[in-house]
């Protein structure tokens, strides 16, 4: 018994400090080493955070260049989508047009009744978030790990851009800046687990956070009042309490999945985006 | 020897470290094309990590596998360390077997590759916990383990019969 305690304490032991011929650190070493690293970076000291940000912009170009290959697959085989698709997307498109033009009519229509009305009632807040300028970005990679749904970008502090700016693609929010190195930043999408939006839900008053569960076709509503429920082909738009997002900006849409069960889906597409606008807030359609 | 026999020479005899730092390093943006097959997404670096530290630990040194982590970390967005402590463990335990086992069997070696791949993220897991506000998708991560798993004998012959016969070249 004795013996083979003795056994199991010698293999761990030489598991942990022998270095062999090649070696250069043991084991015991590299796992205390790693450690201290994780204690320091939960520490975010200031020189921890700037040698971490050099770091993420020299990996982030590395990457890119790695990833080259696998972008120009997702290249050919969305070329090849494209082009099987023109015809029907063609037809699609014109009813579309169609649609839009009368919309748009009757936007410009309560768009201006609205202003006629705020003014007659003296509502007018001053609209902070158009005069900011937008910065374009180009979207590096999007790395779609089970930890975080995140994009790189390639402009960083160097370009104005901070911690907490909104990103839009194609007009609709995709995410938030959540971390801003000298020559890149990333952006936490907001299908990511870790994303919560303050939203209103479209023709009621009713407010919630809306969450995501890591697709862009599946996210939730919570903190919902207990009596309502949630209806199908409903806008969800930005209630803008956060004090970072402009209120009024659609974000998602409510719709009804292959089960018949109301799920709500993100308007953007995150992994479509190649180039986006990284925003105070709002973002000027 | 002509520059390009070298340069393949230093490829081959570097096989291990080589993948470990493209993984780390790669984002696999090509695979979102075919979103079924993202179901059987599963870890090649804690395969390779496993597999040379079991059978061939001269060809990837134990700082290499660190500094493959800390790249992981950053290209991923997890706080710095954790992923080379995930690896180390993974190391710890291989090495702790390979140190254990008299007559090594390539089933045995499958078989331990369970409690090696559930200590490493036991471990990755109360370190995200403890020293981060991540949320994470446990469904994808036990897919992944479980394919990580799944797959190994299949890398464990590639990579065995290539460093045998490369080795066989090189006397």
């Amino acid at each position: 018994m004795a013996d083979s305690r003795d056994d199991f304490i010698i293999s761990i032991r030489y598991a942990l400090l022998k270095k062999s011929a090649k070696q250069k650190f043991s084991l015991f070493f590299l796992i205390i080493f790693s450690i201290s690293i994780i204690a320091l970076d939960k520490l975010s000291l200031p020189f921890v955070t700037s040698t971490r940000a050099v770091l993420n912009d020299f990996v982030y170009q590395v990457t890119f260049i790695a990833s080259t290959p696998g972008k120009f697959v997702s290249y050919l085989s969305q070329k090849k989508t494209t082009h099987f698709n023109i015809v029907n997307r063609n037809e699609i498109l014109k009813e579309e047009i169609e649609t839009l033009k009368n919309n748009r009519h009757n936007a410009l229509f309560l768009k201006t009744e609205n202003a006629t009305l705020k003014k007659a009632l003296n509502l007018g807040s001053p609209n902070n978030w158009k005069e900011k300028p937008t910065i374009k970005a180009r979207v590096i990679f999007d790395q779609e790990s089970p930890y975080l749904k995140s994009l790189l970008l390639n402009k960083g502090r160097k370009d104005n851009i901070i911690k907490g700016m909104t990103v839009f693609s194609k007009s609709y929010l995709i995410g938030t800046v959540i971390e801003s190195n000298y020559l890149t930043s990333r952006v936490l999408l907001i299908t990511d687990l870790n994303s919560k939006i303050p939203v209103v839900i479209q023709e009621t008053s009713i407010n919630a956070i809306l969450v995501g569960k890591g697709k862009k076709t599946d996210l939730s509503l919570e903190y919902l009042p207990d009596v309502y429920s949630v209806e199908p082909n409903k806008i969800i738009y930005t209630s803008g309490k956060d004090g970072f997002i402009s209120p009024g900006l659609p974000v998602a849409k409510t719709y009804f999945n292959k089960k018949n069960e109301i799920q709500i889906k993100s308007l953007a597409d995150p992994q479509q985006a190649s180039i986006v606008h990284v925003t105070h807030g709002g973002f000027n359609r | 020897m002509n520059l390009l026999s070298k340069i393949k020479e230093v490829l081959v005899s570097n096989l291990g470290v080589l993948s470990l730092y493209f993984l780390s390093f790669c984002t696999f943006e090509g695979l979102k094309e075919f979103p079924d097959l993202v179901v059987f997404s599963f870890n090649l670096q804690m395969i390779i990590v496993y597999f040379y530290v079991l059978k061939f630990p001269d060809q990837l040194g134990l700082g290499h596998i660190f500094i493959a982590g800390i790249i992981n970390d950053v290209v991923i967005g997890t706080p710095l360390g954790i992923s080379s402590l995930s690896f180390l463990v993974l190391a710890f335990f291989t090495s702790y077997i390979r140190n254990a086992t008299l007559r090594p069997k390539m089933t045995a070696e499958w078989i331990t590759f369970i409690p090696a791949l559930f200590f490493s993220n036991l471990v990755y897991f109360i370190v995200i916990n403890n020293f981060s506000h991540l949320g994470f998708y446990y469904i994808e991560l036990l897919q992944n383990s479980f394919f990580t798993f799944l797959f190994f004998p299949i890398f464990y012959f590639i990579f065995y019969n290539f460093q045998k016969n490369f080795l066989r070249n090189m006397e």
